[in-house]
């Protein structure tokens, strides 16, 4: 009778014990989120006059949205439990082969397919090593993100390729309502890879492949065939980033955006820890990016040195790493 | 077994003695044989920039035209990669080494083997200041880029006293540090104000155009209308200021450094007010002109540095100025 009552009224002990277990959860469940706004109130603060303006804002669509492109192709790629380092070198060596191509006369559509098929088959190279041949997705991409590097610096032989078509210039720094080209891109992208990965088949065998590759083959899902997709679909993802890249900046060259590998990976963890499951997902990850975007531009204005803000920026990826890997433990 | 061991002797032997013949003459002073080329041992950690790429051609045909036996070691900005390949070739013998574009604080270990083997090192571009460890290394003028550019910016904006002015350099970049200090040296003793309060540093120069984009970018969103002139170290960079100064309709200036091909077109349609042509052709001639004349007759330069002065470049000249991506 009085373990029955104990059951059905909880001590005082065990009311504190699971208050603070669920803020504890609560911490790892939505401390990304929680600090991303405390990042926009702190930002705010600090510059009520600034940071929360609609040129302001505007300035951090516009500077995270090529980033917001990119990491949603690392998404698809980490959702199946894989890495892709490529992503960056990818997104270079596309916006230099739609360069190459313009300067050599190629009518701007051609010249943008050319990029797109460029960085298809640099995902597809992928997904057969990785996929096919069994090699590690670190070493396999790495040594790609190499190889590409090499490429781009090929095709725009060690210089800046610029002087392109204005109508191509135009899908980086052309404006709709205000708001530039390239953050339309983004979100049109990011909906699609929120869709494809929430509500179709494809979709659901990446996360099942994510969760558990063994399971997935014994529930008859062609795992191989998955994980050539999600990294194919990487490439070509990453292709479009690397064009508006080109472009945004008028320019192409073969290492530019390289710290977008860097900074899509970090998008990554920091959004897988705003599920339950502490999977990649595509609105964790926009999160990510926001916080990415956030901290740069409120720290630039603020005027922080650029050392100090790389130091913050690395800080703030490993407690996103420390919060995913303790909500893993969790599970 | 016996056979086969006295056949791999046999080989090792005749292996030894051809690799003895082939680095004989090595390691002569200025002056030597006639019979023998003269051994020059070439570097440049900067082979994937135009202007290193076009070094290199321009060493190898001089080389080429002067009988060097030239050994040619491209680095790629991996000194732990490079800095062993040339100590590697001075140790199998050398007669000058030649350094270009190549911080002498990257090539501590270089200097080090070349002393110890007595070879003189000669260098294009490699530090600002004189360093003992050269026979001699010509660069160009820093003061004279900041005096050329900051004069450019000063008659543009009707002076630079009372006006706010953005420099932004990369630390790393021994000639791009010294002259981003001198700049904003520059503009405080003319009576301005250093935006930001310090010089806005680019952390790595391959993302140089976005990362001052997004500094000048998002200053102006903070200080609308609060800039008159952003001063920035090479090109690159500032046609990413450039770019964030025409997005935002403000009126500042931009001036850069290095005379690329994009650079000169944005002066050209006045997007950009000025850069500085530095005149690395001529520069390493001068320093080809050293190392034959050591060669020859064992002359070393009578200074060991030397600061070349450069071009200021404006609308009124960029149409005559090779670009620094297009000279080879």
């Amino acid at each position: 009778m009085t373990s029955t009552d104990n059951q059905k009224s909880p001590t005082t002990t065990s009311i504190v014990v699971g208050h603070a277990s669920n803020a504890g959860r609560w911490m790892l469940q939505g401390g990304t989120i929680v600090a991303l706004i405390v990042l926009v109130l702190f930002f705010f603060l600090m510059r009520p006059d600034v940071f929360l303006t609609f040129v302001n804002v505007k300035n951090i669509l516009y500077q995270v949205s090529i980033l917001a492109i990119i990491a949603g192709a690392q998404t698809v790629v980490m959702v199946v439990g894989d890495f892709d380092l490529s992503v960056g070198a990818t997104s270079a060596l596309a916006g230099a082969t739609a360069a190459a191509a313009m300067l050599g006369g190629w009518p701007v559509p051609a010249a943008i397919v050319l990029a797109l098929i460029v960085g298809l088959l640099i995902g597809l190279l992928n997904g057969v090593l990785v996929a096919y041949l069994n090699l590690s997705a670190f070493i396999a991409t790495l040594a790609m993100m190499t190889s590409v590097v090499g490429l781009a610096f090929l095709v725009t032989q060690g210089t800046t390729l610029f002087n392109f078509p204005p109508e191509f210039n135009e899908l980086g720094q052309g404006k709709l309502f205000e708001i530039p080209l390239p953050v339309y891109f983004a979100i049109i992208i990011s909906v699609i890879l929120w869709f494809v990965l929430r509500y179709t088949t494809l979709g659901r065998r990446w996360h099942a492949i994510g969760g558990s590759v063994e399971v997935s083959r014994l529930s008859g899902v062609n795992v191989r065939r998955a994980r050539l997709l999600a990294f194919t679909i990487a490439g070509f993802v990453s292709a479009i980033g690397g064009i508006l890249l080109a472009a945004r900046l008028g320019s192409a060259s073969a290492v530019q955006g390289e710290d977008n590998m860097m900074f899509s990976v970090a998008a990554v963890f920091l959004g897988m820890t705003i599920v339950r499951s502490g999977a990649a997902n595509l609105v964790g990850t926009m999160v990510g990016v926001a916080i990415i975007g956030v901290m740069s531009n409120g720290l630039n204005i603020l005027g922080v040195n650029a050392y100090v803000q790389q130091v913050v920026t690395g800080i703030i990826i490993i407690a996103a790493v420390t919060l995913s890997s303790l909500k893993h433990r969790e599970r | 077994m016996r056979t086969s061991i006295k056949a791999f002797a046999a080989a090792t032997a005749l292996a030894a003695l051809a690799l003895a013949g082939c680095s004989s003459g090595g390691g002569d002073n200025g002056g030597g044989d006639d019979t023998t080329p003269p051994k020059v041992v070439a570097f440049t950690s900067g082979n994937q920039t135009p202007i290193g790429a076009w070094w290199v051609k321009d060493v190898e045909a001089t080389a080429k035209e002067l009988g060097w036996d030239l050994t040619m070691i491209q680095g790629d900005f991996d000194f732990q990669k490079m800095n062993p390949a040339v100590e590697s070739a001075i140790g199998q013998g050398a007669d000058v080494v030649f350094d270009g574009f190549t911080d002498i604080a990257s090539i501590a270990s270089i200097s080090t083997a070349a002393k110890d083997a007595g070879i003189p090192m000669f260098a294009v571009d490699s530090g600002t200041e004189p360093n003992d460890a050269f026979a001699l290394n010509i660069t160009t003028d820093q003061q004279g880029i900041v005096d050329q550019t900051m004069g450019a910016i000063s008659d543009a904006i009707g002076g630079l006293e009372g006006k706010t002015i953005m420099v932004i350099g990369h630390d790393p970049h021994a000639g791009i540090r010294m002259r981003s200090e001198l700049a904003a040296e520059a503009v405080e003793a003319a009576g301005a104000t250093l935006a930001g309060g310090e010089i806005q540093q680019v952390v790595s120069p391959a993302t140089g155009r976005t990362e001052a984009l997004a500094l000048v970018a998002d200053y102006l969103a903070a200080n609308p209308n609060g800039l008159d002139a952003v001063w920035v170290g090479w090109d690159d960079a500032a046609l990413g200021a450039v770019q964030a100064v025409s997005e935002a309709g403000a009126s500042a200036v931009v001036t850069g450094c290095d005379a690329t091909s994009e650079a000169l077109a944005a002066i050209e349609a006045g997007t950009m007010l000025a850069t500085v042509e530095q005149p690395w052709p001529l520069v390493n001639a001068s320093v080809v002109d050293a190392i034959t004349a050591y060669l020859e007759s064992g002359t070393m330069p009578s200074s060991n540095f030397e600061a070349v002065a450069t071009t200021l470049v404006t609308k009124a000249n960029a149409a005559e100025i090779t670009p620094s991506d297009k000279l080879g």
